[in-house]
């Protein structure tokens, strides 16, 4: 994709952007923001049930052009994709970059990596979740104990 | 014009030190076809250009463009020369700066361009927002101009530009210190927000003896101009007790808020001595036994 191309992709995902909106049944809602420039991302996610797999991805933001455009690009490839958690996890930032197009990305990275950073912190509060339930944890239990540390609450 | 915004005064009539920096947004609207003139965005959205720019507008990036991309400095003179001479710039252009964020990019451009001792700079006053708020043309077009002439000679930091070993002296002679960020971070209570990963500052606070004087009060909400000397006046001076005649060091998180309150301090109100300090808190908040205060 040349340079040109990939920025009309860029302003076009920011315009019209993809799977934005809440996702009332999620099991995650994370919040994530960079104070620096003000773009703030909330990312949804909703796990299929018995696997450790996203079943779908929302998100909802406010921010600069290339932090929203990243989050709708991302929420479009996890709703395709369906990867695991472990794959999400492994989505390293450099690969982001790459996706976005290193000749703009690499000079706003937090820009750039704010929805994958919310995104992963929203899949491994899925599985702590998960974990505390097999503990034994009540759901209200587990939300009392994230209030209480300040954490981004839980979805369902 | 279209659309109905709030008012704002003359420039000429609001009583500051040097007018001639500050363009109007129809000063612009009226220079669009002048040769002699460089309109110049400058931006925090590195695609807002793109989405949209004044007619003839041409782009100079903070991080690709003004920063060096290895040491945490800005470019030197040769590259900044071809710079401008790759936007058209020549020794007669008036280069108007403006941008996104109330100027914040524009204002640190401008920073920068007076490191390089650049004459003819100007601000365009309200930036980004007053024009589009105005509904005057946006455009995505990009220009393309002959390669300018501009000779650049060199970089001087001494008058505009602190370094750290400045503001611990200036903590040590306690001498004037303005901390331009927000009342959160100035009292440490904010270094990045859940969920995300710290920006880079491992203590929070302010450089001792600083006061909070947030960027954003010198800017008139309601317009997004700048307010008028006899106001700035009243928040820098009567306020808080600075002087036209103070040696001065402005920081904020790196710097780009602080060259905001450098402009308003040097052009505006005519202080003699305003540096601002680039390094600002991602590089005091990480420096081993440097003092910090936190009220």
């Amino acid at each position: 994709m040349d340079q040109e191309t990939r920025i009309a992709w860029l302003v076009d995902h920011s315009q019209r952007p993809r799977f934005k909106g809440s996702l009332p049944d999620a099991d995650a809602r994370v919040p994530g923001g960079n104070p620096g420039c003000g773009d703030i991302i909330t990312m949804y996610v909703k796990a299929k049930p018995g696997e450790d797999r996203i079943e779908a991805v929302r998100f909802e933001g406010v921010g600069c052009t290339l932090s929203q455009a990243a989050a709708s690009i991302l929420a479009e490839r996890m709703n395709k994709e369906h990867p695991t958690f472990a794959e999400v996890l492994e989505f390293s930032y450099e690969e982001m970059v790459d996706i976005l197009g290193r000749g703009i990305a690499t000079s706003r990275p937090q820009c750039a990596t704010l929805a994958l950073g919310t995104l992963k912190g929203a899949v491994k509060m899925v599985e702590t979740n998960r974990r505390l339930r097999a503990a034994g944890h009540t759901d209200e239990e587990i939300v009392r104990v994230r209030e209480r540390s300040g954490r981004a609450r839980s979805g369902s | 014009m279209a659309a109905s915004v709030a008012p704002v005064a003359d420039i000429a009539d609001r009583g500051y030190a040097h007018p001639e920096v500050l363009v109007s947004t129809q000063w612009v609207a009226d220079h669009l076809k002048d040769p002699n003139v460089r309109l110049v965005e400058s931006d925090e959205d590195v695609l807002l250009y793109e989405t949209g720019h004044i007619p003839g507008a041409v782009k100079i990036d903070w991080v690709a463009d003004l920063n060096d991309p290895l040491t945490r400095d800005y470019i030197d003179a040769g590259r900044f020369q071809r710079l401008l001479r790759s936007k058209g710039i020549s020794e007669n252009t008036t280069v108007v700066l403006y941008g996104d964020k109330n100027n914040w990019w524009a204002t640190y451009a401008f920073w920068v361009f007076k490191l390089f001792d650049v004459k003819n700079v100007r601000l365009l006053d309200g930036g980004r927002l007053r024009w589009a708020e105005e509904g005057r043309e946006l455009v995505t077009a990009v220009p393309r101009y002959p390669e300018g002439n501009i000779t650049i000679s060199g970089r001087d930091d001494r008058s505009s530009r602190a370094f750290r070993d400045q503001v611990l002296e200036h903590v040590n002679h306690g001498k004037r210190l303005v901390d331009v960020r927000s009342p959160e971070e100035y009292r440490g209570e904010r270094l990045h927000m859940p969920e995300y990963p710290n920006e880079g500052a491992l203590r929070g606070g302010h450089v001792p003896g600083a006061r909070s004087i947030p960027w954003g009060r010198a800017v008139n909400p309601e317009n997004h101009t700048f307010r008028p000397a006899s106001e700035l006046r009243t928040i820098y001076e009567a306020e808080n007790g600075l002087h036209r005649t103070d040696d001065v060091i402005v920081y904020c998180r790196i710097g780009e808020r602080s060259s905001h309150t450098w402009f308003a301090l040097t052009y505006l109100l005519g202080f003699e001595e305003v540096r601002n300090y680039d390094g600002s808190w991602t590089e005091w908040g990480n420096l081993v036994r440097a003092p910090v205060e936190k009220p």
